[in-house]
């Protein structure tokens, strides 16, 4: 066999990411509205963000809810009118709540646009939130939620989330089912009268994103609509939960999940590029220090991950693994002397080189094509960061040295600060 | 269209490539001839446990990962009923690494028997995680072994039991990839930011001096026509009755296989589809109800399931999901209705074309099957489909005799 096989051919590193940020045009409403124009496609997505996630709630599921009525009815038009024209033209359409902001979104051929972009805006300027719809879209949540009370993994890393930030925490997962059955339609629909009005919203419009198709957008979605609400950012301080470890029963389960993790700073601290560099050595890829030693080592688990999770005002740094029931206690240890490890020793060049080009990798994936663009910019803006902050995380990546990294470890992976969520067979 | 240039070189590998110059990265995807229709019904979840091995390095490279990652590069794999696919993504002037690393592993994967033991252990405990710990995880073992009797597909990717893949051995991992691991068994596709003529200078350095091997012919029986219904109740700890109807169908290159996606959207793609429609809205009878293909290449199975609202009898909301179902045997679909499932496959189609590695993956499954230039006809197949095409298929689809049923109930709903 050729002899030129036992040598690694030459790579290049990455050196260049196109950074320039979107074309921005505040609308008159109060919309910000970004055009990342590109791609080789007739296709057009627009993605509505609006400050209404469940931070904004006054009472749980209020934001879900609102979110799976739009589209569900307007003062003129039935669900099933509106879901007749949306598949008509083969566009998809997406309503999704989540913590800060909730989205809505399109994605279509150019060629269709004329027809759906007036649906488009009466559908989120207008939804009427019929009670028969409401009902079946409640039922259907509550129903996937009572099967996903049956997933250990799920189970641990809600309970995680409830643990660490306060059960009362708008960010905290729902306790139960049981608790859809106290959303009301009137608290759905105030929700949504609330936050989901011009001044309130960001519009990312990528792709085949032209002249014309602007001008399109523009008038759709150029005035105002709704009443600006004066909220105010004073959501009560929910308490962490004093008890450190917790233990879910599930009698039947033949596997343990594992989720282990505590609070860390928010993007806007100074350690936060660093801290995402040390999570990814840590738990972050697939050859992270945890799937080394408990997957390929030890054969432990089908995968574990290590991550950080950022929301507007908190973040947290989260472990997951589903083990073998009986290799629970293992794997937990397993996992606190990886920390343990990365507290007291350097990591060595050799495993920091390789990872520093994969990350760098990745950003130039988060930045291929309008629609990856558009993802990262509208991220960076949600997150109330600046274009520098792409700078500094590659900055981060590729000089961040052995030595900060290990003062990183001490800083943020104290075993006696972290919290541990097991569920499954004792 | 997704334009593309294909070379077959000396030693029987397939080589296409797609030039997309839109994104500065590279997919390098190899798909191999080899799925668990080709495992010994005694080893199943063998084609899947390999695919595990074959990253553990190869003959001579020690360790994979680290060499895509200082690529900058991001690598995964996965395997089906009917193949395994390999694939690397990397900034473009990098693709070397990629084919070097590709090249290697299939001139031979480093076999250990540590590294055998250990992955074994992560594979079963996938099995775990996907199959055995996860709520409806083992519907698609039931469902695969009601509906077939001899063919292959009657097991499910990950094998049939845990105990398969725990007695694998070495030997016969060896023997495996001698067998099915060859360039005259596999299909090459390069896609993204490189040209044709580089690519196939490059291909011809790194792939063009792998030997050919002698393939293990394919063993799976053709399943006999099906001549009575068949109908099978488990209950499990769940939350929520569910059943699943399965019919047979013909293979993915047939003409039918088009008209049964779209019969398959007519009845459950998007929010203005018939179960939509009738039966969570209208009918209430369901939260959630859905009609798809299974989509292997030989002849798969055309699947109805549905998840029955609080109250509502599982046997009363099948049976009303079968009525309309049969009625697209009887009542031929409006031009509207038809119209209207086209624009979405044409929509669909389009986007498909966006993804670079996507593109790859589907010129590779296209190969695989026989030709990869009918990726660009599929827009005709399913334009051309008119509303009498519809009810023939639906005739013979739905045929009594044809139906194999998987009810599906809770523990917790039957001790109440």
């Amino acid at each position: 066999m050729s002899p030129f096989r036992k040598i690694a051919p030459a790579v290049h590193s990455v050196d260049k990411i196109d950074f320039i940020e979107p074309q921005h045009l505040l609308l008159q409403g109060g919309t910000s509205f970004f055009t990342l124009y590109g791609g080789t496609q007739e296709v057009v997505k627009l993605d509505f963000s609006f400050k209404a996630g469940t931070w904004y709630e006054s009472s749980k599921l209020e934001s879900l809810m609102a979110a799976s009525m739009i589209s569900e009815g307007t003062t003129g038009k039935t669900a099933r009118e509106i879901a007749d024209r949306i598949d008509f033209y083969g566009a998809q359409l997406h309503s999704v709540p989540y913590y800060d902001n909730n989205y809505v979104s399109l994605l279509s051929l150019k060629k269709h646009l004329p027809h759906l972009l007036p649906l488009l805006a009466e559908i989120i300027k207008d939804a009427s939130f019929p009670e028969h719809e409401f009902e079946i879209s409640r039922q259907k949540r509550k129903q996937r939620a009572l099967v996903d009370a049956e997933k250990v993994g799920l189970v641990t890393q809600r309970s995680f989330l409830r643990s660490v930030m306060g059960a009362g925490h708008p960010y905290a997962p729902v306790p139960s089912p049981e608790t859809y059955d106290a959303v009301t339609l009137e608290g759905a629909k105030s929700h949504y009268r609330r936050h989901y009005y011009s001044g309130n919203a960001t519009l990312f419009a990528s792709g085949d994103v032209d002249e014309a198709v602007q001008k399109m957008i523009i008038e759709n979605f150029g005035s105002g609509w709704g009443t600006p609400f004066p909220f105010k950012n004073d959501q009560p301080v929910a308490t962490s939960s004093q008890e450190k470890y917790l233990f879910i029963e599930r009698e039947s389960a033949n596997q343990n999940a594992i989720t282990i993790g505590k609070r860390v700073p928010t993007q806007h601290h100074p350690d936060s590029a660093g801290l995402k560099l040390l999570t990814t050595i840590f738990g972050g890829y697939f050859g992270s220090r945890l799937m080394s030693n408990l997957r390929e080592e030890k054969g432990l688990t089908y995968g574990i991950h290590a991550s950080v999770v950022s929301f507007v005002r908190d973040a947290l740094f989260m472990i997951h693994a589903e083990v073998t029931a009986e290799k629970t206690e293992e794997a937990i240890k397993e996992i606190f002397f990886e920390m343990q490890r990365l507290r007291e020793e350097l990591v060595p060049e050799t495993e920091l080189a390789p990872l520093r080009s994969f990350l760098l990798g990745r950003m130039l994936e988060d930045f291929d094509g309008p629609f990856a663009r558009a993802q990262s910019f509208s991220s960076l803006y949600e997150a109330e960061l600046e274009v520098g902050y792409f700078d500094k995380i590659i900055y981060a990546i590729k000089s961040t040295t052995p030595e900060q990294i290990r003062e990183l470890a001490r800083t943020y992976f104290d075993p006696a600060s972290m919290y541990t969520v097991v569920a499954g067979k004792r | 269209m997704i334009q593309f240039e294909k070379i077959i070189l000396k030693n029987g590998l397939s080589v296409i490539v797609h030039t997309d110059r839109s994104t500065p990265f590279v997919a390098v995807n190899v798909c191999y001839n080899v799925g668990s229709k080709h495992e010994n019904p005694e080893r199943t979840g063998f084609a899947h446990l390999f695919e595990h091995l074959t990253f553990a390095g190869s003959v001579h490279v020690p360790d994979f990962d680290t060499e895509v990652q200082r690529a900058g590069g991001a690598n995964n794999a996965f395997t089906s009923n009917d193949l395994t696919n390999y694939y690397i993504t990397l900034p473009a002037n990098n693709i070397e690494t990629a084919l070097w690393l590709e090249s290697d592993r299939m001139l031979g994967p480093k076999f250990s028997k540590r590294g055998l033991e250990v992955q074994k252990k992560v594979v079963i405990e996938e099995f775990r995680q996907r199959n055995l710990n996860k709520p409806y995880g083992d519907v698609w073992h039931l469902l695969r072994d009601l509906a077939y009797k001899v063919h292959p597909y009657r097991w499910p990717t990950i094998g049939l039991v845990p105990e398969h893949i725990a007695s694998a051995t070495l030997g016969e991992v060896k023997d495996f990839f001698f067998h099915h691991y060859a360039p005259n068994n596999a299909v090459l596709v390069i896609s993204g930011n490189i040209s044709s003529v580089e690519a196939f200078r490059l291909t011809e350095k790194w792939f063009g001096d792998i030997p050919t091997q002698e393939i293990e012919p394919y063993r799976g029986q053709t399943e006999p026509k099906q001549l009575a219904d068949r109908e099978l109740t488990v209950c499990r700890d769940v939350p929520i009755d569910t059943f699943y109807v399965a019919w047979h169908m013909g293979g993915r290159s047939e003409r039918n296989f088009y008209v049964l996606d779209l019969l398959s959207d007519i009845l459950s793609n998007g929010s203005s589809s018939r179960f939509e429609v009738k039966l969570v809205k209208e009918q209430k009878l369901f939260t959630e109800a859905d009609a798809y293909l299974s989509g292997e290449n030989e002849p798969g199975l055309f699947v109805a399931t549905g998840k029955a609202s609080p109250g509502i009898d599982i046997h009363l909301a099948r049976e009303k999901m079968l009525e309309e179902i049969l009625m697209t045997t009887k009542t031929t679909i409006s031009d509207y209705e038809l119209e209207k499932v086209k624009n979405r496959v044409e929509a669909d189609l389009l986007l498909n074309e966006i993804g670079y590695l996507e593109k790859a993956i589907q010129l590779s499954s296209f190969e695989i099957m026989g030709d990869a230039s009918e990726i660009n006809k599929q827009g005709e197949q399913y334009r051309d489909i008119t509303a009498s095409d519809l009810l023939d298929a639906a005739s013979q689809l739905f045929r009594e005799g044809n139906r194999n049923t998987l009810n599906y109930l809770s523990l917790q709903n039957s001790q109440k």
